[in-house]
């Protein structure tokens, strides 16, 4: 369980990003996260593996504290929670099985990764996890040769390397269009199901929130402002999280 | 407006200052403080002087005029802080920039009437630079020589000969005088071949005797069907100043001949040039490489995005970002007589200066591609929990090689061009010899050499190019 407590974050220009979130996520959810622009969705998402980090409150993860991990013992937490972005964020220049490899960067040794030595166990998983994504073939073109959509696919491919029991994903389909975002988000959904793994998930368009969560939190200026099922988001909920002047988006292509 | 103008009327700026636009008051009080400074010091009478080098006009009294400009800048900045919207800034801009030009002509000693009144000077550079001396007509020298007493002891001695090549010198007397003349012969010598008669002072100069009738020329004499000669010829003066010219001194007289071979060759400092290129290229490649390679660690822990997560890396970054820029800003040139001065005269010290400024350089240079890379790659590798190494590795190294690749090489193309000159100091290649020969007037040399060096620099440029499109 994922235990977010009275989290603070104000950024050294004074930006007060995150106040006094708190929530729990259960093992097995797919919570998901909205709010407009600048409600703190990735800095929320970003303290929970540290990249950023808290300015107050605490984050327990199957009882630890990870606001207080250092060194060795953050970076052994952070290597089971898999990150996807919405800029995908793959090493451009680099191959995809490179790409995908990198995800077992927490698992191994510091000399053989930095040669560039892996095991043959290590490259077996990294092709199953293409497999999985369906991008088995493209294991030896370089990351920029592929389109938007294997990009992230791409990407879940190396989070999976971590084994994670927790996947953050951050804006996961803002980038790409609505056919591509329903079938990034089936492959979460998949490893949510098949995998027990836990999915925080931040998303811009409550169709797709509607179609894929379990549970919605909406942040507001940095406030948690509801908690709930997604179909209890109606049209006086969508006016109090977005604002008056909102008109609802669909991304389109129900699924 | 009245007290604000008042205000910088006391005090220049202040009035701006106090009305808000302080980086406006704080210039326009520098720089009339600027310029009272400027004007005191050319008021100054000079205390130290180098006869020849009179800094012109300081001194002079008549400087005190200039005091016009800040004058007038001052009345300007009054009627600034009273109305800024109607206060013309090119006025004061173009008031200054007079001054200052005025100041920097005086301090810079320009002086351009002396760029032609020196063309006679110039010229005895220009003509013998024309005949670059890289390549010579194969030839066999030969000569032979006599040796004597100037002048004559009051014991007749015996006069003595040598000859490298079975040319035999002989005179009709064992001494002279100066201003004797005295006949010489010569056996053994290539017949219809010229011959240059040499003479060699006390000391060991050489001294090609002259025409009689044309002291501009040397004299070549012609030996006859058999290879013999004989030819007169008055014993020159050859003693130094400062040696006793009654004291009888051994000096010698060479007869030399040139036979032509056929074919060219390379001249003596055709081949030192050839071994400075050889020696500057080398020096400018091992140089590159391990200033890469040193450059390359160096460029991460200047880099501030890998180095702002805590307080400690932040410091190193500091530290290391401060020494780059330090060494960086001290020129190779420099750093080699430092390196001289450890190591001695050679390619080894001018290899570890240009080595250095290149670690400085590229450390930064590298620094700032990482600066500007793509940070999401970077978070995506730091949250799968990859240690610091491992994100340089995975996660930076990608996509910096490019950039750094095409930096390299363009270093390289610099570093060449610092190896040629690096010599001047005592680093070794091309500059090393280069030096000698304009400290010794011999500009064929000179000329040669600079021709060598345009070749390799510009092949290294067209080389450097080339890569660098390759890698776009």
């Amino acid at each position: 369980m994922l235990e977010v407590q009275n989290l603070h974050k104000v950024y050294p220009n004074g930006t007060r990003a995150l106040t006094d979130v708190s929530f729990n996520v259960e093992d097995g959810e797919f919570l998901v996260v909205i709010g407009l622009s600048g409600s703190g969705k990735s800095t929320l998402l970003r303290c929970v593996n540290r990249l950023i980090e808290p300015t107050q409150g605490k984050i327990l993860w199957d009882g630890v504290d990870v606001t207080a991990a250092t060194g060795a013992e953050l970076r052994g937490v952070r290597r089971r929670i898999g990150m996807i972005f919405q800029q995908f964020n793959l090493v451009k220049r680099s191959t995809v099985m490179t790409n995908v490899l990198a995800g077992r960067l927490g698992y191994v040794g510091t000399a053989g990764s930095l040669v560039g030595l892996w095991s043959a166990e290590d490259k077996a998983q990294a092709l199953r996890a293409l497999e999985r994504v369906g991008l088995a073939e493209k294991a030896n073109a370089r990351a920029d040769a592929l389109s938007g959509g294997q990009q992230q696919r791409v990407a879940i491919a190396r989070a999976l390397m971590q084994n994670p029991q927790l996947i953050l994903a951050d804006e996961p389909v803002a980038s790409l269009d609505p056919v591509l975002s329903h079938s990034i988000l089936q492959y979460l959904e998949q490893l949510n199901r098949e995998e027990k793994i836990t999915v925080v998930c931040s998303l811009h368009f409550l169709d797709l929130v509607h179609r894929y969560a379990t549970r919605v939190i909406a942040l507001k200026d940095g406030q948690v402002v509801f908690t709930g099922l997604p179909q209890e988001i109606d049209k006086a909920r969508f006016k109090e999280i977005y604002g008056e002047d909102a008109i609802e988006v669909k991304a389109g292509l129900s699924a | 407006m009245a007290r604000l103008s008042l205000a910088s009327l006391l005090l220049p700026g202040l009035g701006q200052y106090l009305d808000g636009r302080r980086a406006r008051g704080l210039g326009i009080l520098g720089v009339i403080l600027a310029m009272l400074g400027l004007i005191w010091w050319s008021l100054i009478p000079q205390h130290l002087s180098l006869e020849s080098r009179p800094i012109p006009l300081k001194g002079d009294p008549a400087n005190l005029a200039w005091l016009v400009v800040p004058a007038l800048i001052w009345a300007w900045n009054v009627w600034d802080a009273a109305r800024p919207e109607t206060a013309r800034g090119w006025i004061p801009v173009s008031l200054a920039s007079i001054m200052f030009f005025v100041i920097g002509w005086q301090a810079a000693e320009i002086n351009p009437p002396v760029l032609a009144s020196n063309v006679d000077r110039v010229m005895l550079i220009i003509r013998p630079m024309l005949e670059p001396d890289f390549i010579q007509a194969r030839a066999e020298e030969r000569e032979g020589w006599v040796e004597l007493l100037v002048p004559c002891p009051a014991e007749a001695p015996m006069t003595t000969a040598g000859s490298d090549h079975a040319i035999g010198v002989a005179l009709d007397a064992p001494c002279g005088s100066v201003g004797d003349t005295l006949t010489v012969t010569a056996t053994g010598l290539t017949p219809d071949v010229g011959v240059e008669l040499i003479w060699q002072s006390p000391i060991g100069d050489f001294f090609p005797l002259r025409q009689a009738d044309n002291p501009t020329e040397f004299r070549v004499e012609k030996p006859d069907a058999q290879g013999n000669l004989t030819t007169t010829f008055v014993v020159p003066n050859a003693i130094p100043p400062g040696i006793d010219p009654t004291l009888p001194q051994e000096q010698r007289l060479y007869i030399r001949q040139s036979r032509p071979l056929g074919g060219w060759e390379l001249s003596t400092n055709g081949r030192f040039i050839l071994q400075g290129i050889y020696e500057t290229i080398a020096l400018a490649l091992m140089a590159t490489t391990l200033g890469t390679l040193g450059a390359f660690p160096f460029s991460f822990l200047a880099a501030r995005n890998l180095m702002s997560s805590n307080a400690f890396t932040l410091g190193v970054y500091v530290v290391v970002r401060t020494i780059l820029n330090i060494v960086r800003s001290i020129e190779s040139l420099i750093i080699a007589i430092v390196f001289v001065v450890i190591i001695g005269l050679g390619p080894f010290a001018g290899m570890m200066a240009v080595t250095v400024h290149t670690i400085a350089a590229l450390g930064k240079l590298f620094s700032e591609v990482i600066e500007g890379i793509d940070p999401g790659p970077i978070e995506a590798i730091r949250a799968t929990g990859a240690n610091w190494l491992q994100i340089i590795r995975y996660g930076v190294v990608p996509q910096v090689v490019p950039a750094f690749t095409a930096f390299t090489i363009y270093r390289w193309e610099i570093n060449v061009r610092a190896s040629t000159i690096i010599g001047v100091v005592g680093g070794g290649g091309i500059g090393f010899f280069l030096i000698q020969w304009i400290n010794l007037s011999d500009y064929r040399a000179v000329s040669a050499a600079f021709l060598a060096i345009l070749v390799v620099v510009q092949v290294m440029d067209f080389v450097s190019a080339k890569l660098r499109e390759r890698l776009a």
